[in-house]
C-alpha cells in the first residue's frame, strides 16, 4: 500500500550533514570519521548491529553529543554551541527523535498529548477549542483520525507510535529520525506508521528510520546506510540490493570461526512447546530443547522472543498451545511451580528486573533458596558466605566481598550473579534472556564459557541474543523467530551469520 | 544496607574497610548524637527531666512507639506504609476490654485481641497483595473504620474491666523497670534478629529494593505483604493491651495520632520511605528521640499547641540533617 515510487529528486537540498565526524568512549571507538547527509524530502534507512554506531550518529545529529573531531551541520548551518547548549540549537534547527520508549501519559488527553507542557494559553488558561484544532491538523497529516479529547490510555500501541510522531510534526520538523518505530508493532499495524512515514516525507521533511526490518525498509526508503563499527560502510538503494548483501555489509567479511562445539545434547526432550500462541506477538511456535542442549533464538527487537521465553517461564499467560516438560504438560502462567521443576529465567532488563542493587552479591545470589543456607529457620553466616564463594569463584564473578552490594559491580558481573542464583538454586532449564546485553567483551566470552559449561553438566538452556554473532560460538541449534513463528532453524556448526541475520530481517 | 555501601567502591585497602563500617553507621552515630544533645538540653533546662521517675516515663512512653515502630520499619522497608496504628491499637484495646467483660479468661483473652490485630491487619494487607490497592489507601480505610467501629460501639465512653489480676501485673514495674519497656525491649531483640537473620527479613529487604526481581527470583512477594501487615496488627494489638493495663479499661479514643509517631520515629531512624533500605537500631534511636522531644517539651511546660509545631519542627530537621551526613558520607567515598 505504501510504494515509494519517487525517490526524491537529485536537485533536493541536503539538510543534515555529519562531517568527518569521530567520537571516542574509553574503550571504544563510537563513531570512525563518519560522513552521513540526508537531503529533504528523503526517507534513509539506518542498518547496524547493536553498537554499530547508530545510536551515536543520531546523537551528533541531536546535539546530545560533541565530536571530538568533524563537524555537524543542520540546514547548512554548523552547530557551534560545544556545551549542554547544543541539544538545543539543534532542536531550534528542526532536529526531532521519536525514541522506542514511548513518552505519552496515559491519562491525558491526545491534544494534551501532543501539545505537553507547551500547552497554548492566555492568561494561564489552556485554550483547548484552538489546541484541538491544531491537534486535529497534526493528526491529520498522518492519517491518524481520532477525536483530539480522546485519552491515550484507550489506544492501540501503533496508534500511540503515531502519536508520538504527530507530536514531533507540530514543531514544523525539518529532519525527523525514527528509532526502530515499528519493533513493538505486529505487521498490520506497523503499515499505518509506514504509511505516516511516507506522508512526513512528501511534505518535504528528511526521515532517518532505524530499523532492520527488510519488508519495510523495502517499501519506504529511497536508500540505506549501513554501519559497522563506528564507520558508515556503504549507502545502497534498497531496491536494487540484495539482503545477503545487506546482512553482510552490516556483519563484515570476518570469518566467523564457529569452532565446532562439544555436542553435549542428548536425545532425552526435557521440554517441548506446542503451537503456542500469545496473540498479537506469537503464533503457533513450536520446538522441543533436549537434555544438555543450548538452543539459540535469534530474531530482532519485538520479534517475540522475549513473549516466548516470558511464555515458557510462566511470567506470562498464554493464549493457546501446550508447554510440556518431561513430557507433563505444564499450565500456563504458573512462574513458581516452574521454579520447582527446575526452571531459571534471567530477564532482558538486568536493573529492572533482575537485581535488588542495594543487597549484596550474597543475597542476590542466595534469594532463590534462602532455605540451603539456613539452620533451623536461621540463616547462617557462614554458609551464606561459603555458598556465595562458590558461585563466585564458579562463575568468575568480581566482587570484593561476599556482601559486596550488588549495584556496584560491572553490568557483566551482575549478570554473571543473576545467571549463577540459579546454578546456586540447581536449575536444570535456564531460559535466558540477553544474558550479554550490555557486558564487555571480556565478560561475554566468560558468559559463554559458563553457558557450554552448564549444558556440559546435563542443563538445557534457551539462549536468547539480538547478537547473530554470539549465536555459533554458545548455540548447539538456532532458531530464527520473525513475525511470532519460528522461520528457520540452523544446527552447530552449520550456524551461518549471514544466513541468520537474514532470515531474522527479511522474509523468503 | 545503607545508601552508603552502594557508593562504596569495592576497593581492599584496610583503611577502606575500616572506613567502610563507619560510613555504614553514619545514621546510627548522628542519632546518637542527637540523643546526647537532647539530654544535655533538657537537663540543664528543664527541672526533674533526669529524675528516676522521669527517665521510666520516658522508657514506658518509648514502649507505646517502639512496638508499633518495630513492624512499621519492615513496612516501610517493603516499600509500604501502615497508618492504621492508632485506631487499631483503641478498637484492641476495647475488644479485649469486651472479651473480659464477657468473662473470657484473661490468658485467652490476649490471644485472642492479637489474633483478631492480625487478622485486621492481613485485611489491608491482603488488599495490597492480591489487589493492588496502595497500602496508603487500605490502611487509612482500617484506620477510619476502627476508629468509627469503636467509637459507636463504646459511644466513646471507657468500658471498665473491673479487678484483674493479671493486667496489674503488667503494669507494676519489676525493679524499677515498667513491663511495658521490657517487652519492648524482648521485641526489638527479636524484630532485629528477622531483619537481618531470616529468609523472611531478608525478602523484605529485597522485596523493598525491587520487588520484580525478587518475584523472579522465586520470593513470594504477595505473601510475604500480607505476613507483614498481620505482624503490624499483631504488635498494635500488644499495644493495645498494655493500654488497657494502665488505664484499666478499653478506651476508643485513646492513642490518637500515634500512626505519626510511629512514622516519623521510623524515617527519623533513617530508614528509607521509598523501601530497600533501613534498620531497626535506627528505628530504636528514632523511638528514642520522638519520645525525648515529646517528654521535654512537656517538663518544659511548653503551650500543648506550640508543642506540636516544635515537634514538627524537630522531626524535619532531623531527617533533614539526616540525609545531609549521608550524601556527605556518600560523595567522600566517591572521591
Amino acid at each position: 500500500m505504501t510504494q515509494a515510487t519517487n525517490l526524491q529528486p537529485a536537485s533536493s537540498p541536503i539538510v543534515a550533514s555529519v562531517i568527518g565526524c569521530t567520537r571516542r568512549y574509553p574503550g571504544v571507538l563510537a563513531l570512525d570519521n563518519a560522513t552521513f547527509q540526508v537531503a529533504a524530502g528523503e526517507v534513509r534507512a539506518l542498518l547496524g548491529k547493536n553498537g554499530a554506531g547508530k545510536s551515536t550518529l543520531i546523537r551528533m545529529l541531536t546535539g546530545a553529543e560533541i565530536p571530538d573531531s568533524g563537524s555537524v551541520s543542520i540546514n547548512g548551518a554548523e552547530l557551534s554551541h560545544a556545551g549542554s547548549g547544543r541539544a538545543q540549537e539543534s532542536f531550534e534547527k528542526g532536529v526531532r527523535v521519536v525514541y522506542q520508549e514511548l513518552s505519552l501519559v496515559p491519562g491525558m488527553t491526545l491534544a494534551e498529548n501532543l501539545f505537553l507542557g507547551r500547552w497554548p494559553r492566555k492568561g494561564g488558561v489552556i485554550q483547548y477549542a484552538e489546541m484541538e484544532a491544531a491537534a486535529a491538523e497534526a493528526m491529520g497529516r498522518l492519517g491518524l483520525d481520532l477525536p483530539p479529547n480522546r485519552l491515550v490510555a484507550g489506544l492501540s500501541p501503533a496508534e500511540r507510535q503515531l502519536l508520538e510522531i504527530a507530536r514531533v510534526l507540530v514543531g514544523k520538523p525539518t529532519i525527523v529520525i525514527l528509532d526502530e518505530p515499528t519493533s513493538s508493532l505486529a505487521a498490520a499495524e506497523a503499515e499505518k506508521v509506514m504509511a505516516a512515514v511516507t506522508r512526513i516525507a512528501s511534505e518535504g521533511i528528511a526521515v532517518i528510520y532505524v530499523s532492520h526490518r527488510m519488508n519495510e525498509i523495502r517499501q519506504i526508503a529511497h536508500s540505506a546506510t549501513v554501519m559497522r563499527d563506528g564507520r558508515i560502510i556503504d549507502t545502497v538503494d534498497v531496491k536494487g540490493a540484495d539482503t545477503r548483501e545487506i546482512v553482510r555489509l552490516m556483519l563484515g567479511s570476518e570469518a566467523s570461526q564457529a569452532a565446532a562445539l562439544e555436542n553435549t545434547g542428548s536425545d532425552k526432550v526435557v521440554l517441548e512447546v506446542r503451537d503456542l500462541a500469545l496473540a498479537p506477538k506469537l503464533n503457533s511456535v513450536s520446538f522441543a530443547l533436549r537434555k544438555g542442549e543450548v538452543l539459540g533464538i535469534a530474531g530482532l527487537l519485538g520479534s517475540g522472543r522475549t513473549e516466548l521465553l516470558q511464555s515458557i517461564a510462566g511470567v506470562r499467560r498464554f493464549d493457546a498451545g501446550q508447554l510440556l516438560v518431561d513430557g507433563a504438560t505444564v499450565k500456563p502462567g504458573r512462574y513458581k511451580e516452574m521454579l520447582r521443576r527446575g526452571f531459571g529465567y534471567t530477564p532482558e532488563s538486568r536493573k529492572e528486573e533482575g537485581i535488588v542493587p542495594l543487597l549484596g552479591v550474597d543475597e542476590n545470589t542466595l534469594s532463590t533458596n534462602f532455605s540451603g543456607v539456613s539452620k533451623t529457620g536461621v540463616l547462617s553466616s557462614r554458609m551464606m558466605a561459603e555458598a556465595t564463594r562458590r558461585v563466585i569463584d564458579r562463575l568468575h564473578i568480581k566482587a570484593a566481598r561476599t556482601d559486596t552490594p550488588i549495584g556496584t559491580l560491572s553490568g557483566g558481573n551482575q549478570q554473571k550473579v543473576v545467571i549463577g542464583r540459579w546454578v546456586y538454586a540447581n536449575s536444570r532449564i535456564l531460559l535466558l534472556d540477553e544474558p550479554t546485553r550490555g557486558v564487555d567483551v571480556e565478560a561475554k566470552a566468560q558468559i559463554y564459557a559458563i553457558i557450554r559449561q552448564l549444558a556440559a553438566e546435563g542443563r538445557s538452556v534457551i539462549f536468547v541474543s539480538s547478537e547473530i554473532e554470539e549465536l555459533p560460538l554458545v548455540c548447539d541449534r538456532v532458531l530464527v523467530l520473525r513475525d511470532g513463528t519460528l522461520q528457520d532453524e540452523f544446527i552447530s556448526p552449520n550456524i551461518d551469520q549471514d544466513a541468520v541475520m537474514a532470515a531474522c530481517i527479511s522474509g523468503h | 544496607m545503607s545508601l552508603e555501601q552502594t557508593a562504596k567502591p569495592s576497593s581492599k585497602s584496610k583503611s577502606s574497610k575500616s572506613g567502610f563500617g563507619l560510613s555504614q553507621h553514619m545514621n546510627e552515630l548522628s542519632l546518637f548524637v542527637a540523643i546526647i544533645v537532647l539530654y544535655v538540653v533538657f537537663t540543664s533546662s528543664a527541672n526533674g527531666f533526669l529524675s528516676f521517675n522521669n527517665q521510666i516515663n520516658i522508657l514506658r512512653d518509648a514502649a507505646t512507639i517502639g512496638i508499633a515502630a518495630w513492624a512499621a520499619t519492615l513496612i516501610i522497608i517493603a516499600g509500604e506504609i501502615d497508618v492504621s496504628v492508632g485506631p487499631m491499637v483503641a478498637f484492641i484495646s476495647v475488644v479485649l476490654a469486651f472479651f473480659l467483660q464477657w468473662g473470657a479468661p484473661t490468658p485467652l483473652a490476649f490471644a485472642l485481641a492479637i489474633v483478631v490485630g492480625a487478622l485486621l491487619g492481613s485485611i489491608a494487607g491482603a488488599l495490597r497483595a492480591y489487589c493492588d490497592v496502595p497500602s496508603f489507601v487500605a490502611t487509612l480505610g482500617l484506620w477510619s473504620a476502627l476508629r468509627g467501629t469503636a467509637l459507636f460501639v463504646t459511644d466513646a465512653l471507657p468500658v471498665s474491666i473491673g479487678r484483674n489480676d493479671m493486667l496489674d501485673a503488667l503494669d507494676r514495674s519489676l525493679f524499677g523497670v515498667p513491663p511495658a519497656a521490657i517487652i519492648m525491649l524482648v521485641l526489638f531483640a527479636a524484630f532485629a534478629f528477622i531483619s537481618r537473620k531470616t529468609a523472611f527479613g531478608r525478602s523484605v529487604f529485597a522485596i523493598g529494593g525491587n520487588a520484580h526481581a525478587a518475584f523472579l527470583s522465586g520470593i513470594s512477594v504477595s505473601k510475604i505483604r500480607v505476613a507483614l501487615f498481620a505482624i503490624a496488627g499483631a504488635m498494635a494489638a500488644i499495644s493495645g493491651i498494655l493500654l488497657v493495663s494502665r488505664l484499666g479499661s478499653g478506651n476508643a479514643t485513646a492513642a490518637t495520632g500515634l500512626e505519626f509517631d510511629v512514622i516519623a520515629a521510623v524515617v527519623v531512624g533513617g530508614t528509607s520511605l521509598s523501601g530497600g533500605r533501613g534498620s531497626m537500631l535506627g528505628t530504636l534511636l528514632g523511638v528514642l528521640v520522638i519520645t525525648l522531644i515529646g517528654n521535654g517539651l512537656v517538663l518544659l511546660g511548653i503551650n500543648p499547641f506550640f508543642q506540636q509545631v516544635v515537634r514538627g519542627l524537630i522531626i524535619v530537621i532531623a531527617v533533614l540533617a539526616n540525609i545531609q551526613a549521608i550524601k556527605r558520607s556518600m560523595s567522600r567515598n566517591k572521591g
